[in-house]
């Protein structure tokens, strides 16, 4: 691997609860590099989405006491939180899960759009900075983009708001996205529009991903190293083949065992095909 | 929105209409003769009786009634009986004070309601924000005559520094503002702190973070903006309100409003001024309600453009 965009090593997350003191991560470390997508997979409560929160200095300072260290090339923002100022938007962007709350419902989407245009590019006139938001909006495929700027989110489809808030995340031309289970909102046709669009987004501008999902059809699309996490650990790590293939883990395999299998007819049908 | 103003309109009228019809039966079911008022202890009975057919008082209930409404359509809403005048001019020449102590101290509790709730919002369950939160409750406790007459004490008296009573100069509005708002400043402010909070840590609050918004612009520009519908309602219906006249607080003051008319027109049995204040004060308050459901659609787009959803 060349340069990581992202190098987290020995993370730990203790989160304040009603409960005491919960560690939610327990010393976890990976990389990412340039174009590459990185996956953590497990279920709710494994420690997943509060990795990702916490590589994006998310998580209420009051309630949550991160050590180890979280490096965007030289900065740790762990060590220097004020940091995470210059990095959140510009180095890395956040995919939120559910697109029908991730955005202000009392502004247009053009004006939260421009907004992020704007906070990389302080100087842009104002139609400079509507023409890039159009052309991002293109980008992500939203069709009539122009047209889109002037509306509200309750007048957009899930599958459209995700698409914005992509385009919302690319503004600040970051390296990195951290996408928090970025299609577990949608309805399943809408899923393969949006894990293609990020696959594509790679493909042209070696942005890096971090996903975090809980469904392992997702993670063996679009991964080139997944982590499996159980109660705060990674219990299992590897490229896709060796831990989709050749799990070690006895939690892994469980959670491959969960996955529905297609009947043995669906294969014979495509095997027998028109060919 | 045409069929909805109408609507609107319509429940508004009703509600006027309610309201003085109502106030109409209960002074005349309250006990006390506005002749006996009227005349004092040493009048006669043919005395009373004169000045009660001089009143109209010697009808039915129903044809004063009617006569009233007649009087409504027409805008002769009786003569006072304690001011010999035209009823409705005494009413609105004390309105105008009313509303400038009801501007006064609506825009004292947003002044400081507004960023003490957002202050109180961003340090919720801090040692600091319980501090608050005993002093809105003291606040909201207090009841305004005691507020009013501490103000009264302490600014007045013990350091005269403020008029107390009357309004000669702009300084006699500072003490009756100060008290109405008080209590306002104490309900208004909790509010913004609740709506705030839950605005606070919505998910597209911590999106807008997660791209470098600043924090500045995120509790401003993004949770107050999503915070302000309902603590723009309640600003109006508090205004609202606060136009029936303060009666306590006018009558500690000695302030020339419809407040303090109003107790004047209970003590005199002046039923034409009671109607006509009533009608007024109604009329006003039903207005401003509707002007704040009006803006409703201009603050919330859910509201402008309904719910309805296409990719």
């Amino acid at each position: 691997m060349s340069t990581a965009l992202l190098d987290v090593e020995d993370l730990q997350v203790e989160l304040i609860t009603a409960g005491g003191v919960v560690r939610a991560v327990d010393g976890v470390s990976f990389t990412i590099g340039e174009g590459e997508t990185v996956t953590v997979i497990g279920e709710s409560g494994s420690g997943k989405s509060t990795t990702a929160m916490a590589v994006l200095g998310l998580l209420p300072d009051d309630l949550a006491v991160l050590s180890g260290s979280v490096r965007f090339g030289d900065t740790d923002v762990i060590a220097d939180p004020k940091a995470l100022r210059g990095v959140r938007g510009r180095t890395v962007s956040l995919i939120p899960q559910d697109p029908m709350t991730a955005l202000s419902p009392v502004h247009t989407i053009g004006r939260q759009l421009v907004e992020a245009v704007r906070l990389r590019k302080p100087d842009l006139a104002k139609h400079a900075a509507e023409a890039r938001a159009v052309e991002l909006l293109d980008l992500v495929h939203v069709p009539r983009s122009a047209d889109q700027l002037g509306r509200y989110p309750h007048q957009l489809s899930g599958g459209m708001l995700q698409r914005v808030l992509i385009a919302i995340a690319l503004a600040g031309e970051p390296r990195l996205l951290v996408a928090d289970e970025p299609t577990s909102a949608l309805d399943v046709t809408v899923q393969a529009g949006i894990l293609g669009l990020l696959l594509e987004l790679q493909e042209s501008t070696g942005i890096g991903i971090l996903m975090i999902t809980h469904d392992l059809g997702v993670a063996r699309l679009v991964s080139d190293r997944i982590h499996v996490m159980r109660d705060g650990r990674f219990v299992e790590s590897g490229d896709v083949e060796s831990v989709v293939d050749h799990p070690s883990h006895e939690y892994t395999r469980k959670l491959l065992s969960a996955v529905p299998v297609l009947g043995p007819w669906d294969e014979d049908d495509t095997a027998g095909g028109d060919r | 929105m045409a069929p909805y103003l109408f609507k609107r309109l319509g429940q508004s009228v009703l509600t006027v209409f309610l309201t003085i019809s109502t106030v109409f039966v209960l002074i005349r079911m309250a006990p006390g003769d506005p002749a006996a008022a009227y005349a004092g202890p040493l009048a006669t009975t043919e005395d009373l009786a004169k000045i009660r057919a001089s009143f109209g008082l010697d009808r039915s209930v129903v044809e004063q009634y009617l006569l009233f409404l007649k009087g409504i359509l027409t805008g002769d809403l009786g003569t006072s009986y304690s001011f010999r005048s035209p009823a409705l001019d005494v009413v609105l020449e004390r309105l105008p004070f009313t509303i400038t102590l009801a501007v006064a101290a609506i825009l004292i509790t947003t002044v400081v309601s507004v960023p003490l709730g957002v202050w109180m919002a961003r340090r919720a369950d801090t040692t600091r924000e319980l501090g608050a939160n005993v002093v809105t409750i003291a606040g909201q406790s207090m009841p305004d005559f005691w507020s009013g007459i501490m103000l009264l004490t302490v600014f007045a008296v013990l350091i005269p520094v403020l008029p107390a009573s009357g309004f000669a100069t702009w300084g006699g509005l500072v003490l009756p503002a100060l008290t109405v708002a008080i209590l306002q400043i104490a309900l208004i402010s909790r509010l913004v702190r609740s709506e705030m909070a839950k605005n606070l840590t919505a998910p597209y609050l911590t999106v807008a973070r997660s791209r470098g918004v600043s924090e500045r612009a995120l509790v401003w520009r993004y949770a107050m903006t999503n915070s302000s519908i309902p603590v723009v309602t309640a600003l109006g219906t508090r205004f609202a309100s606060m136009l029936n006249g303060v009666v306590v607080v006018e009558v500690v003051f000695a302030w020339p409003g419809v407040g303090s008319l109003v107790v004047r027109a209970l003590e005199t049995r002046d039923y034409p001024l009671i109607q006509a204040t009533v009608l007024v004060t109604a009329a006003l308050a039903v207005t401003v309600q509707l002007l704040v459901d009006l803006a409703y659609p201009l603050l919330d787009p859910r509201v402008r453009l309904g719910k309805k959803v296409s990719a």
